[in-house]
């Protein structure tokens, strides 16, 4: 016993000895040094390189098992296996992205450790709780996703399917929660709360106080939402390239639904996806406008217009998927007249959109435009125009769902056709409203203006919501054109996936860039100043480079893994369910 | 499969080169980080106009809102016919020079909010140093105007800054007295409260604070104002300093909050 406790005390004085010495060493590293140097790339865009690919990563695993969980639920209470096999493939992508993420996450957390030393330890000290209990659910996290993947087969019926299903929300759970703590990191950095700010030190600040900072449940709700966009285009494209390279058309007709599917879920997502931004934006103002207007007029108002182009992109990739789709579906003909109406409405607005209006500007081009605005495009690319345009882009787009949608139902309520025309009129009057308050907003002043974007927000929100419920109620017991006839896709339709996960992760890049750019020289906005050589934020050309180095980056890991992926398992395929003639609406 | 695979390849390679081309095709602004500057006592007006014309340009930040003139005056242009800043600067404010206006605009921002703007911007000392500010002033002037900074106005903020520098650890009480009405105009309180006839309407007014708010109110609000805004002043929030806690002494804001208590 006594040898024992000799032992254990000796053992305990070793430890505490190389405990403290490791503290002191680390202690006596923060203090003489206060960055680190990397080779060639510098230290900034090593970070930053890690960070965005391992955001990248992140996005996927989280984004994914939001709907392999509702996918699976559709199976489950729809009795549609297809979705069952689906959720399982989603699921089967995830288990290899998910070891990548980890990869990024810890490359993040050495370079940071070692390039950045006296601003990890001002974080590790405020957040050093959260971190511990980040990666306690980081475990949770792994081993439900085990459990739920090689699980699949073991729990597929009665009651066992509804735990395993249980497992999917569980993952979701975890995966969120892990999100939350690492979203109220990097808010920190931007928006620390304001108490601080007279004495950095941060042994002042409260950890809770430092969670719920100004900006933490904006980019909690903007992240979740972008995460599905993400994730959804990345199936989009796995299932495109599967879709290229299959072998028989049984296959071929699985990935272009799964295409189908991963799109849906990606521009579905991005619709409402601005909104969020909207709050994020609002928050940002909010808790300093400075800061704010740096983000929308200052060095970054430049951002804005490519942007702009990018989400023009997105529109009209994502439009036009669906409208090739429809040549595979009987009864669309009679809506593919329209398309080009529809394109002229979307390139309208993507030109009005991507016009530049309030930019930074010098002497020089102050004094060769004439003024502090363009005298032509000063009057064709203010908020107004550029609501309008936007608002009616989305309008266009649902409109496209809409045609999808209905392009092989026949309703059979005897209310169809004053539905149809009810649908119809709300169209007509929310892009009525939004045009209305568009035109108006030149007459009145910036403050009454900007509260018009409420209207036509609300507009075209409750005329999705409207006319959807419309539909669904209109095509309960709907008859069948016929089947889609999945499989029979142009390739070129394809392609348009991968512009479409190709523009989706840039964007994603540039936002970040955004997001992180808006603290200029500061590491932590006003608290800690960034006094490396790399403090400087670079312009957009620069940042684009790195950006597109991590879209592929991201891409070719990505590629990979799915490739190791295949090699693992083929999918199961299961034939769409034989059409009796009648759909469910 | 070799032609799918190049396509694909093609199609990413390409959407990613057009990005990268256009982001680097449009101007490019980098965001700077401050340089100190350190001039003697003979720097010319030429090297403190073109000092002061970077830092306006780029690291103090300047042009995203006076760039514009939507968000604030634009000093770069004229403005209803009186010229740039450095011509209309002396007429502003009667019986302040050129130089004494720009510079008590750019401390004390919401001293003087021009017609039609809102009280956005924020203490230029938070970004930019004394010497910085006397380089930006100088530039200011040079729009139409005549440069007025001199040497001496340099060496003054520099002394002062090490002054401050050297005091650093007991910056906590910034002046001495305990007279309340004396503490409000030294903490530039007056410069967005009304007491009376002194002061300017931007926050909350002094008058009668003592019957809408208790002592703990008050000093929750000095102490830490953005915890509760003011029924009617909400766009303000986040405008007041929240380091009264540490420039004021215990005995310092307890006076200020029994004189405002006392304003019934």
């Amino acid at each position: 016993m006594s040898r024992r406790l000799t032992a254990a005390s000796l053992g305990a004085v070793a430890l505490g000895l190389l405990m403290a010495q490791s503290g002191l060493a680390q202690e006596a590293g923060v203090a003489t040094r206060e960055y680190g140097d990397f080779p060639y790339i510098g230290s900034r865009v090593a970070v930053w390189i890690a960070a965005q690919v391992h955001l990248m990563f992140a996005a996927f695993v989280l984004g994914v098992p939001m709907f392999a969980m509702v996918a699976e639920a559709i199976g489950i209470f729809g009795g549609d296996e297809r979705y069952d096999r689906l959720a399982k493939e989603f699921t089967r992508l995830l288990l290899i992205a998910y070891s990548a993420t980890a990869i990024w996450g810890a490359v993040l957390l050495f370079f940071l450790t070692t390039l950045y030393p006296r601003f990890w330890a001002h974080l590790s000290e405020i957040f050093e709780v959260s971190m511990w209990i980040y990666v306690g659910l980081f475990f949770l996290e792994s081993f439900t996703l085990y459990l739920y993947y090689y699980g699949w087969d073991r729990w597929k019926e009665g009651t066992a399917k509804y735990a395993h299903w249980g497992l999917a929300i569980l993952l979701n759970v975890w995966g969120t929660a892990v999100m939350f703590i690492a979203d109220s990191w990097l808010s920190y950095m931007m928006s620390p709360p304001e108490v601080i700010a007279a004495d950095p030190s941060p042994g002042v600040v409260q950890l809770w106080s430092a969670i719920n900072n100004a900006t933490w449940m904006p980019i909690n709700i903007h992240r979740f939402i972008a995460n599905i966009v993400f994730g959804g285009s990345v199936v989009g494209a796995y299932a495109a390239y599967r879709f290229l390279a299959a072998k028989s058309d049984e296959e071929r007709a699985h990935y272009d639904w799964m295409g189908y599917v991963g799109n849906f879920i990606a521009i579905g997502a991005l619709i409402i996806l601005p909104f969020a931004g909207y709050y994020l934006g609002r928050e940002i103002y909010e808790y300093n406008q400075q800061m704010g207007i740096t983000m929308m007029g200052g060095f970054m108002s430049w951002l804005w217009i490519i942007q702009a182009f990018l989400i023009g992109v997105l529109f009209l990739a994502g439009n036009y998927y669906l409208w090739v789709g429809m040549t595979r579906i009987p009864g669309a003909e009679r809506f593919l007249p329209y398309t080009k109406w529809m394109l002229v409405v979307l390139v309208l607005g993507f030109i009005v959109w991507a016009t530049p209006h309030t930019m930074i500007a010098n002497r020089a081009e102050l004094e060769a435009m004439g003024g502090s605005h363009h005298p032509f495009l000063g009057v064709l690319g203010v908020m107004s125009a550029k609501n309008t345009a936007v608002n009616l882009m989305i309008l266009t787009t649902f409109l496209s769902f809409l045609m999808y949608r209905r392009a092989n139902k026949q309703p059979v309520v005897k209310w169809a056709k004053t539905g149809t025309i009810i649908q119809a009129t709300l169209f007509a009057l929310s892009a009525a409203i939004v045009l209305f308050y568009g035109i108006y907003g030149y007459f009145v002043t910036a403050i009454v203006r900007i509260g018009f974007s409420v209207y036509q927000v609300i507009a075209v929100l409750a005329t999705i919501i409207g006319v959807m419920v419309l539909d669904v109620l209109m095509l309960r017991g709907a008859e069948s054109r016929g089947a889609i006839r999945w499989g029979n896709m142009p390739a070129r339709s394809q392609y348009a996936l991968f512009v479409l996960v190709v523009t989706f992760t840039w964007l994603m890049g540039l936002m970040g860039f955004a997001r992180s750019g808006i603290r200029q020289h500061w590491h932590v906005w006003e608290v800690m100043r960034d006094t490396s050589q790399w403090a400087a934020t670079p312009a957009l050309g620069p940042a684009a480079q790195i950006i597109s180095a991590c879209v592929l980056i991201f891409l070719v890991l990505i590629a990979f893994i799915f490739w190791l992926g295949g090699l693992v398992e083929k999918p199961q395929l299961v034939p769409e369910r034989p059409a009796t003639g009648v759909t469910k609406g | 499969m070799w032609a799918t695979n190049l396509k694909i390849l093609s199609i990413v390679l390409g959407t990613l080169g057009l990005y990268t081309l256009i982001a680097n095709g449009i101007p490019q602004v980098e965001s700077e980080v401050p340089q100190e500057l350190s001039f003697t006592g003979d720097v010319s007006a030429a090297e403190l106009v073109s000092a002061g014309e970077d830092l306006y340009a780029g690291a103090g930040g300047c042009t995203a809102c006076h760039g514009l003139g939507t968000r604030a005056p634009n000093l770069l242009s004229d403005a209803a016919g009186q010229g740039a800043i450095g011509a209309r600067c002396g007429q502003r404010v009667e019986g302040e020079s050129c130089k004494e206006y720009l510079h008590r605009s750019m401390i004390e921002p919401n001293a003087y909010v021009v017609e039609g703007f809102q009280p956005i911007m924020p203490d230029i000392r938070r970004a930019l140093s004394e010497v910085q500010i006397w380089a930006v002033i100088a530039y200011l002037q040079s729009l139409g105007g005549e440069v007025t900074v001199t040497g001496d106005d340099i060496a003054a903020a520099q002394s002062a800054s090490d002054v401050e520098t050297a005091d650093s650890g007991a910056a906590a009480a910034t002046v001495a007295t305990t007279d309340p009405l004396e503490l409000l105009r030294e903490m530039q309180c007056l410069a967005c409260h009304m007491l009376g006839d002194e002061g300017a309407q931007v926050g909350p007014p002094f008058t009668g604070v003592g019957s809408r708010l208790d002592a703990d109110q008050l000093r929750e609000s000095i102490l830490d104002p953005n915890a509760a805004a003011s029924p009617g002043y909400e766009q303000f929030t986040g405008m007041m300093p929240t380091n009264f806690g540490q420039r004021l002494t215990a005995q310092q804001l307890e006076v200020i909050v029994a004189f405002l208590e006392s304003q019934q």
